[in-house]
Order: structure tokens, then sequence, then C-alpha cells
């Protein structure tokens, strides 16, 4: 006979062999390997303070034949903590979801049960394939003050823990980031920048439900943001870029009248255009010899040779005036 | 109105839907500050929601995404007309009850009073635009009796219809896209939604 047995972290479990009788003569194994006869009182197996190592396999057999006589699987866990609940529409007006997730693992199987409550009705949330801990709602109400409420339950085989969060309609509403954020250069326009993205395809009409847009801005070398609000279009031109900098540009999207804003998009880098074309290839650490004259980073003129150790002007790049004007002299004879 | 499929009555509403969505929106932000100030004067909590209050027009709806645009307008000059008859009945209480003593509270009320009556003579226009029976009368239809309540359900009744009101809002600008998006007949010229 095989079972699974579930016991807590630091319990004392006792094991019997079966219907064997107390004094018979029996071997216990744990995963084939034979246990030690101290951990045995007469035909029974006893383990103190079980920890997770010890889940596995127990069997045991009839002393002199070695029929087996009784076989278990000890899984060793913990009840579940308060589960962590999560509910947000990113494609409002047509429903919204809830995710879940333990704190800590159980280390052994969970089952999740959902309940969503709105006013006197109760709705079914239907799970999602995957992720597993998602389950969604299509809204039956628009535009109601009545609070949702949703109470997940976690249960295992060694107790159950619950949560409930409560909210109403629109506070819950957090669009996913634009999408396809694209910044490009401005042809003989050294200070801009040309930003477009579009719409989060998971929003399902931005005709009725416009998103407002939110657009954040540095040169790499700086730690401070520039931020736009945009009440509408899909598109913005930076006109105050640090020339030949790069920049590193995000967006963020929310409903014109209603919840959260959007996480950030993905990052997309860009330079403004340039007088001159660059012979050295753009990295993060873009050394400073082209002879652009718009350039608000003007660097001291020197007219020593630069030295490895030398750092000059705000100390992240080491600029070489005398050098530079070389290369530039070079460069102008490539054109 | 045969008038509704010329190329001007399709610019004329698009152009009033933009507006009213504008002050839609104008309303909605005004009545969220007045709900803030309501909320304090009154000694209310802050979280406190009304369920369904007698009398108050009740925002949500069902296959809203369905609704045709006649039907859109009625059911939003309905629920303004009512709350321009709450509102003033809220004026007259806090009048009552605090009189001069919160000038701040009674000025922001009828401040809101006064939007909501220009927003449903904003929607009698539209109506009278999308069908040829023009907006419904208000002739005959008595104000109903405010309940007899006792002061601190008062108070609650004024928070529903105030929570109420700024839902309503939030639709109008909702519904008036959709109707903006409506095309009014094939020989018009289709015009892109406007943003507000």
């Amino acid at each position: 006979d095989s079972h699974i047995q579930y016991e807590r972290v630091g319990a004392d479990v006792t094991m019997k062999c079966g219907s064997m009788d107390w004094d018979a003569a029996v071997t216990w194994t744990a995963n084939g390997t034979d246990i030690d006869e101290s951990h045995l009182n007469g035909s029974y197996l006893i383990l103190k303070n079980v920890d997770l190592t010890q889940s596995g396999q127990y069997s045991c057999y009839e002393g002199s034949s070695w029929h087996l006589k009784y076989q278990t699987y000890l899984r060793v866990g913990t009840p579940p903590k308060e589960p962590v609940l999560l509910c947000r529409s990113n494609n409002y007006p047509k429903g919204f979801y809830c995710s879940w997730h333990l704190p800590t693992p159980t280390y052994i199987p969970n089952s999740f049960n959902i309940s969503v409550i709105h006013g006197t009705r109760e709705m079914v949330c239907e799970k999602d394939v995957f992720p597993k801990n998602r389950c969604h709602i299509r809204y039956l109400q628009l535009f109601s003050t009545v609070k949702y409420k949703v109470t997940l339950t976690v249960t295992n085989a060694l107790g159950k823990n619950s949560t409930t969060v409560t909210f109403d309609e629109f506070t819950i509403v957090k669009p996913d980031p634009p999408e396809s954020v694209v910044a490009k250069p401005v042809p003989n326009n050294p200070r801009r920048l040309e930003v477009s993205w579009q719409n989060p395809s998971s929003w399902p009409d931005p005709e009725s439900f416009p998103l407002k847009f939110f657009l954040r801005y540095r040169p790499l070398i700086l730690d401070q943001w520039q931020h736009v609000e945009l009440s509408d279009g899909t598109s913005h031109t930076i006109t105050d870029a640090y020339a030949g900098k790069e920049y590193i540009i995000q967006v963020a999207a929310k409903d014109n009248d209603i919840g959260t804003w959007s996480d950030w998009s993905v990052a997309v880098h860009a330079t403004p255009w340039t007088e001159e074309p660059k012979h050295l290839t753009t990295e993060a650490q873009v050394t400073e010899t082209t002879s652009a004259s718009t350039s608000s980073f003007m660097p001291p003129p020197t007219t020593k040779i630069c030295d490895k150790g030398a750092v000059v002007g705000n100390g992240a790049v080491a600029v070489c005036w005398t050098a530079g004007l070389v290369l530039a002299a070079y460069g102008l004879l490539f054109i | 109105m045969a008038a509704a499929d010329s190329p001007s009555a399709a610019l004329r509403r698009r152009d009033l839907c933009s507006r009213g969505i504008r002050l839609a929106g104008k309303m909605r932000s005004d009545v969220i500050s007045l709900l803030d100030t309501y909320v304090e004067r009154q000694g209310l909590d802050a979280s406190a929601s009304v369920a369904a209050v007698e009398g108050v027009p009740v925002a949500a709806v069902e296959h809203w995404d369905e609704q045709g645009g006649t039907q859109r307008l009625l059911e939003n000059l309905a629920a303004y007309r009512a709350f321009r008859t709450l509102l003033a009945q809220m004026l007259e209480e806090q009048r009552e009850q605090l009189g001069e003593a919160d000038a701040a509270l009674g000025r922001a009320l009828a401040a809101v009073l006064l939007q909501v009556s220009a927003f449903a003579y904003h929607l009698e226009e539209l109506l009278r635009l999308e069908s040829s029976r023009g907006p419904p009368s208000e002739e005959g239809a008595a104000a109903p009796a405010p309940p007899h309540l006792g002061l601190f359900e008062r108070k609650l009744r004024g928070l529903g219809v105030l929570q109420e009101l700024a839902q309503w809002a939030v639709r109008s600008a909702r519904d008036l896209r959709q109707l903006a998006k409506l095309s009014p007949g094939s020989s018009s010229v289709p015009s892109p939604t406007e943003s507000p």
C-alpha cells in the first residue's frame, strides 16, 4: 500500500509498518537506503524534527521474508502563508485579471480558490492556462460605484490561508506600457530627437478610451530625467537635447480619466544628429573628439598633450583637445 | 431630422461632442474637489462609499458598448436633470443647516450645480441633432420631494449623490466619444474622432 504523507517542517513523525505488530522485526528504508535501527521504536520509524531533506520514499520490509509491508511518500512542507493578491485592468473596459503568489514556498502542492463578489453578485473568475496563478473576469457592468471584493484562499495538506482585496472599477485600471518606442535623430538638427510609440496592444479601444502619455528622457551621463506629459498623440519631438550626447528615453501610458500610470516602456537610446560623421564607434563611453561647434560640453582648451591620467570637465570623459584637433583634421581629409 | 445626414450637421455634432467631452472633464474634476470639501466639512470618512441612494441616477450600466447614440443621450440627460434637482436640494439643505457658516461649501455646490445645468442643456442640443423628436420635455415632471431624513442620513445621501455624479461625469465623456465615433450617414464624410 503506497500513499503520500504530508508533514510540517519541525514535526516529529511516527510511521507504522502497516498492520505489523509493534514488536515485529522490520527493516525501514528511505529512498532505498537502509535506516539505522536507532531511529526505530519497535517496528515504528521515528523521525524527529523533520526537515525538507527528509522528504522521500519510505518503505518497510518484514524482517526475514523481505516482503514489502508498507510504503509511503513523505513530503515535508509548511502550511501556506498569507498569499499576495493583485488585481488589475490592463484592457479596460473589457475586464480585469487577478494574479497571486505565495511569499514563501510550501514545498508541497497547493490549490487556489478565488471568489469575486460585486455587490450581491458572485462573479466567475476564469483561470488562465498561462500563467497558472492568474484568472480573468469580464466586466458585466461599467461605471459602477459598487466595489469588487476578491478573496483568494490557498489550501494544502497542512493548512490554509487567505487574503481579500477590495477595489472599485476605476482604481485598478493600469495599462501596459507603450510599445514599439522609436527615437530618431532629426537631420540637420543637433538638439532634436523624434520619439514615436504605439498604444499597448492589450488596450482594446484607444479611440473611445484614449490614453495619455508621459515621456522621460536624459543623457546617459546624467542622472536627472526630463519629463513631458502628453495629452494625445503618439509622438513627440525633444528640442532641448544636448548635442552629440546619447539619450535614454522611456514612455508610460495612462487612461485619460481613470486609473494609474503604466510601468515605463522598454528604454530606447538615441543620439541627436551631429555635423561631422563619427569615425569612432558609438559605444557607452564616447570620446569627445568631434569638433562640433554646437556642443554644450566644450572641453577646456589646453595645449598639453593629454595623458591617460588626466580627467577634465565633468570628470566622466577624458578630453584631449589637441588630439581632437588632429583627428578632426584627419576626418576632414577623408570626406 | 433629415439635416442630421448633412455635412454641416456632422460637423456640428462633432463639435458638440468635443465640447461636451471637455465640459464633462472639467465637471468631473470639480466634483472630485467638491467631494473632498464635502467629506471634510460634513465630518465624514473619506473612504465611505454609500450604496444605492434612493432617487439618485445610477451610472452603472450593462452592455454599455451596445447602446445606440440616442439612447446614450437620453440616459445622460435624464441623469443630469435629476442631479440638477438633487444638487439644488442639497444646496438648500446646506444653507438651512449651516447658514452662512460654510460659504465655501455652498459656493462649490453652486458651481457644480451650474455645470450640471449647462451640461444638461448641452445634451439637449445634441439630442435635437440626433433625434427628430428632440429632447423630452420637463413639464409636468414635478421634482420629487426630498425624503425626510435625519441630519446624518442627509449627509450620507449628499455623499452618495456626489459620488454617483463623479461616476456619471466619467461615463458621459465616454458616451460622447462613442457618439462622435458613430457616422451620422453614408453621405457624410467620415470624421476622425477628436481627442479632447
